[in-house]
């Protein structure tokens, strides 16, 4: 059987197995397995264990649970209600100043936490009922939280990134500097959009005779300091190579904690329980996908599947940009169905020898192919950020949110047109700060 | 089509709190890790010494925990699903969907716990060490996999019995439509 048939067989399988309904580890699991007993017969079963679990023998996975544990510490405090009450009392004076201290919080509370359910959750339960009793339009308060919870995936630290980096082989520090300033752009772009909008319809946000005293906005400070120091201090010890990621995110889980305990006073075993829970539970989904997308990765590769599709582009000899534009559609396809850990682990390997084929810079892409995640996350047919924003906002009908949340699709295709019109945006800052990368990487 | 068995339920009960038992061992395995790893950074950059057995046991330590508490992750419904289909699916069509879900995962379950199993014999037979300065004995790291993996077997025979005699509906869905 030729590898392209082999190809589709596999292709056919997994999308059967995905939309089935079954975990994603466990369907990659099964058909690497199938996939390996029918090409390769019984004998290459010996493989399937020590490949499993040699998939998850690396110290720098380490960092996964770490990152998530500082987001479950802080995700399970009421840190996201103070850093959203700090952001008002100080912003609350210019024009629209609500959404501006929404969409801040969002990107701030996205380098807290790295999540951004968790930061659609944490930011959206204050800004969207404070945003509707203003007399915000209903789409606006709630679209412009699904997307400021996207910014969690890109602005670092990003297990998005990690699990890329992790992948591919790229330094994870360098991609999270190449995050930065996309992601800031991403956020000013989001609040250009809201302030536009809300302009737009006439709508003028604060009562003029409404004044935050100068002792309640430095009331509101000391609570979230402690928090955005310690992010501070993890990206100072990662980027300064003071520490490796995983020892630089194991020190800061343990300080969130820490700071989480005191400032809240979470001293009850429930409240341990729910920062350790919540980290079991994504850690352990997160590092099972690994390891099946490894196991997935080593079926493709032993059946040549890889690198068959990545000649067979080659001799297509297709305009790069026109690769990238496919390559883009692919993700976006793929992001509207799958999580994107699952995409990222799955497509990664495949994508990876093509874009270096192609001369693209493995970081930029992984900035560009994060960002497409962040649409998949605030597009239906999952779109799992709508869900959680339909929740907290259950008398808004979720046509009106998803309505709500197509210009941010739309400002992120923008910012996807404009990385690749300048791949410096994300490529300046880790060059400048971490040197260029030799032709070696 | 609820079966009456009051020893299916006992069974799914008892599955349930191995599952539970479980999830709060990886808790605390990642939790061990965190401190192991701030004891690391802490004899390393300020003790200016060397670490000997610190990255392996926390990197030990979070795949027994991957295992492990991969069954009380299966309960709580913490694997990630593409729920597109099941979410838009008649009840019927829904509920095939979920017989076809829980068989894959069983199967997955069964057959890595077969192959991690005689992995892990493999390792104990030949007295395998890991090849860094520790000199782990591999078999102990390798045991949480089938430990885990009869487990999670345990939890998706469980999820199935409760699916197929109606205790469970599909996917957590219940009604007509979601």
């Amino acid at each position: 059987m030729s590898p392209t048939t082999q190809g589709l067989l596999v292709l056919a399988a997994t999308l059967v197995m995905l939309l089935s309904g079954a975990p994603v580890a466990f369907g990659l699991g099964v058909v690497s397995i199938v996939f390996i007993v029918i090409f390769q017969g019984f004998d290459a079963l010996h493989v399937v264990a020590e490949t499993f679990y040699a998939g998850l023998n690396d110290f720098t996975l380490v960092s996964i649970p770490m990152f998530v544990m500082m987001g479950a510490a802080i995700g399970s405090s009421p840190a996201g209600k103070d850093l959203y009450e700090a952001l008002d009392r100080w912003l609350y004076r210019l024009p629209g100043g609500l959404v501006i201290s929404n969409l801040g919080a969002c990107a701030v509370f996205a380098a807290l936490t790295g999540s951004s359910p968790a930061c659609c959750a944490a930011i959206g339960k204050m800004g969207i009922p404070e945003m509707r009793a203003r007399g915000y339009p209903d789409d606006v308060a709630t679209g412009s939280i699904c997307a400021g919870g996207t910014l969690g995936i890109l602005i670092p630290p990003s297990i998005t990134f990690i699990l890329y980096g992790i992948a591919t082989e790229t330094s994870i520090g360098r991609l999270f500097l190449a995050g930065v300033m996309p992601g800031l752009m991403l956020t000013g772009l989001f609040m250009m959009w809201t302030l536009f909008i809300i302009w737009k319809r006439g709508f003028r946000a604060h009562a003029p005779d409404f004044r935050y005293t100068w002792a309640e906005k430095m009331r509101s400070v000391p609570k979230v300091l402690p928090f955005v120091a310690i992010i501070i201090g993890v990206m100072y010890v990662l980027y300064g190579g003071v520490a490796t990621p995983s020892e630089a995110a194991g020190v800061g889980a343990a300080l969130c904690v820490v700071m989480a305990v005191v400032i809240y006073r979470m001293w009850k075993p429930k409240d341990w329980w729910l920062i350790l829970r919540d980290t079991t539970r994504e850690s352990v989904m997160i590092l099972t996908i690994i390891a099946a997308a490894v196991l997935f990765g080593y079926m493709l590769t032993s059946l040549y599947l890889t690198q068959t599709l990545a000649q067979s582009i080659a001799d297509m000899h297709a305009n790069k940009w026109v690769l990238m534009g496919l390559i883009n559609l692919f993700l976006l396809v793929c992001g509207f169905f799958i999580p994107p850990a699952a995409i990222i682990l799955m497509t990664a390997p495949i994508l990876y020898p093509i874009i270096k084929a192609a001369g693209f810079d493995p970081v930029w892409f992984g900035v560009i192919l994060t960002i497409n995640m962040e649409i998949g996350l605030i597009h239906p047919p999952v779109g799992l950020n709508i869900y959680i924003v339909s929740s907290i906002a259950p008398d808004v009908p979720v046509t009106r949110i998803m309505w709500g949340t197509i210009p941010y699709v739309l400002c992120m295709m923008l910012q996807i047109v404009l990385l690749c019109m300048f791949p410096e945006i994300a490529t300046w800052l880790p060059d400048t700060l971490m040197g260029p990368v030799g032709p070696g990487r | 089509m609820t079966a009456g068995g009051g020893g299916l339920d006992a069974f799914v009960a008892t599955v349930r709190a191995a599952s539970r038992v479980a999830g709060g061992f990886a808790a605390a395995l990642i939790a061990i890790g965190v401190l192991v790893v701030c004891e690391m950074v802490f004899v390393r950059y300020v003790l200016n010494q060397n670490t000997i057995w610190q990255t392996d046991f926390v990197t030990y330590s979070l795949i027994a925990a991957t295992f492990i508490g991969s069954p009380y992750v299966l309960m709580t419904r913490g694997h990630v699903n593409v729920d597109v289909l099941p979410h838009y699916a008649g009840p019927r069509f829904r509920f095939w969907l979920a017989v076809f879900a829980a068989t894959v995962t069983l199967a997955f379950a069964v057959t890595l716990d077969v192959l991690t199993f005689l992995f892990w014999k493999e390792a104990w037979d030949n007295k395998w060490v890991s090849d860094t300065m520790w000199r782990a004995r591999l078999w102990i790291p390798y045991m949480s996999m089938p430990i885990g993996l009869t487990l999670l077997a345990l939890q998706c025979a469980a999820d199935f019995a409760a699916l197929v005699s109606g205790r469970e509906p599909p996917f957590g869905i219940s009604g007509r439509r979601a």
